[in-house]
């Protein structure tokens, strides 16, 4: 029953809940970003509207790179 | 028991989907590129520079009207957007909005030996007759510059210059 397939498999579920969870986080945090930089842009604030677009942009770079990290989990056996 | 539970609980299964953590993954990856993407456009639209808005010119009032340390009161462009033309102690012409950007009070000309500004008594502001730049109180923008032209003796509000940040 325990084999080392099911450890592996096991642990390959934690990795990808954890991955999961941060994503999330990060998801939260570009709500907050987007949510910021339009309040500031409607009270004619624009200082921080080009750093929280960077910002955004590499949250979702990392995103990204973790969905992909995550499908090449997905394929080792 | 499963046929029971079924019977009793009748779902079609077949036509279920249930979204599985892939799934879940993609599409959260596919809403933080599209979050990415709209604050990248409000930051794209905020930094469009704004310069100024034209309307059809509307005469004010004679050169001769207002003496040095005056205002006048006018609307443009609608009649419920009032104004102040403004003849300074230096005899210039400045125009500005009346609607103070705190809570739309309206503004005076407030003239004195050694004062010269535009006063909201509602919440004590005051905005700068210079550039409308705000001096004190919680005001949070400078309040919007008239564009002026003199036609032989009479004075011409053409344009509204719009706000920039405080």
């Amino acid at each position: 029953m325990n084999t080392p397939e099911f450890y592996r498999r096991r642990q390959k579920a934690i990795v990808f809940l954890g991955l999961m969870l941060f994503a999330l986080i990060l998801f939260f945090i570009q709500i907050w970003l987007f949510v910021m930089t339009l309040e500031n842009m409607l009270a004619g604030r624009t200082a921080m509207a080009v750093p929280g677009a960077i910002a955004s942009l590499a949250l979702f770079a990392t995103n990204l790179w973790m969905l992909r990290g995550v499908q090449r989990l997905m394929k080792i056996n | 028991m499963n046929e029971r539970l079924q019977e009793e609980f009748p779902i079609e299964w077949e036509d279920d989907h249930f979204v599985t953590r892939r799934e879940f993954f993609r599409f959260l990856t596919l809403a933080s590129g599209g979050l990415a993407l709209g604050t990248v456009a409000v930051a794209a639209y905020s930094k469009i520079p704004k310069g100024q808005r034209s309307f059809d010119p509307a005469l004010i009032c004679k050169v001769a009207d207002l003496k040095p340390g005056t205002s006048l009161h006018f609307s443009f462009p609608r009649p419920s957007d009032l104004c102040l033309l403004i003849c300074r102690k230096d005899g210039k012409y400045v125009a500005y909005s009346r609607r103070c950007t705190h809570l739309s009070c309206p503004v005076q000309y407030e003239v004195g030996d050694h004062v010269e500004r535009l006063y909201c008594p509602c919440h004590n502001g005051a905005f700068s007759v210079d550039d409308g730049r705000v001096l004190q109180g919680p005001p949070p923008h400078p309040i919007p510059q008239l564009m002026l032209e003199q036609r032989g003796d009479e004075i011409w509000a053409t344009g509204i210059k719009v706000g920039e940040e405080a």
